[in-house]
């Protein structure tokens, strides 16, 4: 500080200058639009494993427009994106997290506000109803979303009514009558979620009671259908027709049945909880400018068809997830694919490492007992 | 008497398919699995390439291989040097010194992986370098080098330290006395280090994981992430086991067949 007073009045004037100049200089590029060109320069982009078109043409077609590289990485779950980001040495333009981790890096200021002048309100007004107004960021500041889903139960109609599945929902998991048949998903919040809202509590409460009570509930579980654990086999399961009765993803349920079609997908009555996976900025990004053209690329209708074509999870742009749905569609007929949305019980996950670790405890105990 | 003989020959025979069959019936089941029309890992549908199509337009698996491979060369190289050249220091060093040595070398061979990758990525951390591929390929060298000093130590106990000395007595330089009497001898010992070095670092996880930046993802940190599993992965596989059965064919016939040409010289 002392010594900047010290510096002549000529040398002040003249970094004034440069610095007046400089700021001209890098405006200019931005009046003369077009396709931006970035000479080469690199994005680097985290998203879940298997989670785009088979190609990559998505981001082929991005390099080619915007003179780019982009450094396409990998994860497979939140809590591991969230210990990596944390670490604090990565610099990542663009992060893919769901909602509730959405949630929390907001909360950290972890993240930085999208550029409205690049995603303008015309591209915003292209989400379909079930993703805008979102309670995690509810006008779109700092996340846009990539693909979204929601939980049911994936079941066989030639083996199980599926009058019976609508009116039992949930509730069907404690029907001896399927033990050795069912499957269920290794995932205390998605496991706690169904027995909170059988017994109509919100799948967020942090009431000690409720908790207990949904423990219990998940513990008859255990005992009356003695379900296999599982995760990502759930979805070769069902495609293969092994078990009669999943709690199941409605993207993995979506592809379980365009592979067989004897299974078929329930919402249940009691609600369930819709998981949104968003695009999203971190503060420390290196090149945030071609990050929002990059969110602003994923969202156009080329690029959102090819992801949702191929991932099958649901497009949270409205025009694709017409057609795909639609007459013609690909996923024509899939009871799955388009999620249910604006039904009052259903639910996004909050964030709360607190609920987490209780969960995770108890979750043990529930699959540990015989 | 003959009976009991066969019998024993049987049980022998026996016991050597049931072991040969639990190491190589996943191997099998994953290759033909490969070549399934349908997604499933379980149901084979029909017979087809489509997955090894898959595997070949796979950006992000392509490039991981890319990146594994260029780490284990790297990794493997610069391990063996270090570790021939600490193994052939500490032949040379006092009984107490070498024992020492030997003991802390081992101590990273015994420590789950886990551990070591935690303290490395702590240690890159808290010295402020960014994970990179290059903090990747210094930890791959650091869990290398034990195998190869592990590796070439047993073979110079057996070498005749007089050879290394007669040679300098007729005029080798030292330079000259390594490079051209002791390495030859070990050099079996070496080359099997470096295949230990090679194939640790290829398939490593763990350690790569926490010491990867964001510039790299290897084949193992690859498939880890892949949130549906499909076949291209036994694609891949099937594709790494063929590279590595025909190396190891090569690598035993060539000094075999080397072998019978020199006795053959020898002859005339």
């Amino acid at each position: 500080m002392k010594k900047n007073r010290n510096t002549p009045k000529l040398t002040r004037c003249f970094l004034s200058l440069l610095l007046i100049l400089s700021l001209a200089v890098t405006a200019v590029p931005a009046l003369g639009e077009a396709a931006e060109d970035f000479g080469g320069a690199t994005l680097n982009v985290y998203n879940w494993g298997e989670y785009i078109d088979e190609g990559m043409n998505v981001i082929r077609s991005f390099e080619k427009k915007y003179n780019c590289r982009v450094n396409y990485k990998t994860y497979e779950s939140n809590e591991i994106l969230y210990t990596q980001i944390e670490a604090g040495d990565s610099a990542w333009d663009i992060l893919v997290p769901s909602d509730y981790m959405v949630e929390r890096l907001i909360a950290k200021n972890m993240l930085q506000p999208l550029d409205k002048s690049i995603i303008t309100e015309e591209d915003l007004s292209g989400l379909t109803e079930g993703v805008k107004n979102l309670s995690y960021d509810p006008d779109n500041t700092y996340s846009v979303p990539y693909l979204w889903q929601s939980v049911g139960i994936a079941y066989d109609k030639t083996k199980i009514d599926p009058a019976v599945v609508e009116e039992k929902g949930w509730e069907i998991f404690l029907d001896p009558a399927y033990a050795g048949h069912t499957d269920m998903y290794d995932s205390e919040r998605d496991a706690f979620m169904i027995a909170l809202k059988s017994l109509g509590y919100s799948a967020n409460t942090e009431n000690e009671e409720e908790i207990q009570a949904a423990y219990e509930w998940l513990l008859k579980m255990n005992s009356a259908v003695n379900p296999f654990y599982v995760t990502d086999e759930v979805i070769e399961d069902m495609s293969q027709g092994y078990r009669w009765l999943a709690l199941i993803y409605s993207g993995d349920a979506a592809y379980a049945i365009s592979q067989n079609e004897n299974m078929e997908f329930c919402a249940p009555k009691q609600g369930t909880n819709i998981a949104v996976d968003a695009m999203v900025i971190p503060a420390n990004a290196r090149n945030p400018r071609l990050a929002n053209l990059f969110i602003k690329h994923i969202m156009s209708y080329d690029s959102a068809l090819a992801i949702s074509a191929d991932v099958g999870y649901a497009s949270p742009n409205d025009r694709v997830l017409q057609e795909l749905s639609g007459p013609g569609g690909d996923y024509e007929g899939n009871s799955a694919y388009l999620p249910r949305f604006g039904y009052e019980k259903d639910e996004i996950f909050h964030d709360s490492q607190v609920l987490q670790a209780r969960l995770a405890e108890l979750w043990i105990k529930v699959m540990s007992a015989k | 008497m003959k009976k009991k003989k066969s019998a024993g020959r049987f049980f022998t025979s026996g016991y050597l398919i049931l072991v040969l069959l639990f190491i190589y019936l996943p191997i099998v089941y994953v290759m033909v699995f490969s070549f399934n029309e349908s997604r499933s890992m379980t149901a084979f549908t029909g017979f087809s390439f489509q997955w090894y199509e898959s595997m070949v337009n796979n950006r992000e698996m392509l490039e991981s291989i890319k990146y594994t491979v260029i780490i284990a060369v790297v990794a493997t190289v610069v391990s063996t040097v270090i570790g021939t050249v600490a193994a052939i220091g500490l032949s040379k060093a006092r009984r107490i010194i070498r024992s020492i040595v030997l003991e802390v070398n081992n101590l990273p061979v015994l420590n789950p992986d886990i551990v070591t990758a935690i303290s490395l990525m702590l240690l890159f951390l808290s010295m402020k370098i960014q994970r990179s591929i290059v903090t990747l390929t210094l930890a791959h060298i650091t869990f290398c080098i034990p195998y190869v000093i592990l590796s070439v130590m047993p073979k110079l106990r057996q070498l005749d330290d007089n050879v290394a000395e007669a040679a300098m007595d007729l005029g080798a330089t030292p330079w000259k006395a390594l490079t051209k009497v002791i390495i030859p001898q070990i050099y079996p010992a070496i080359l099997s280090g470096a295949l230990i070095a090679f194939s640790m670092s290829f398939d490593d996880f763990v350690i790569s994981f926490f010491t990867a930046g964001m510039d790299v993802q290897n084949i193992s940190m690859y498939v880890y992430s892949m949130k549906r599993f499909n076949p291209s992965v036994n694609a891949l596989s099937t594709v790494i086991v063929i590279v590595v059965t025909v190396i190891l064919v090569l690598a035993n016939l060539i000094p075999h067949l080397k072998d019978k040409r020199m006795k053959k010289e020898e002859q005339y």
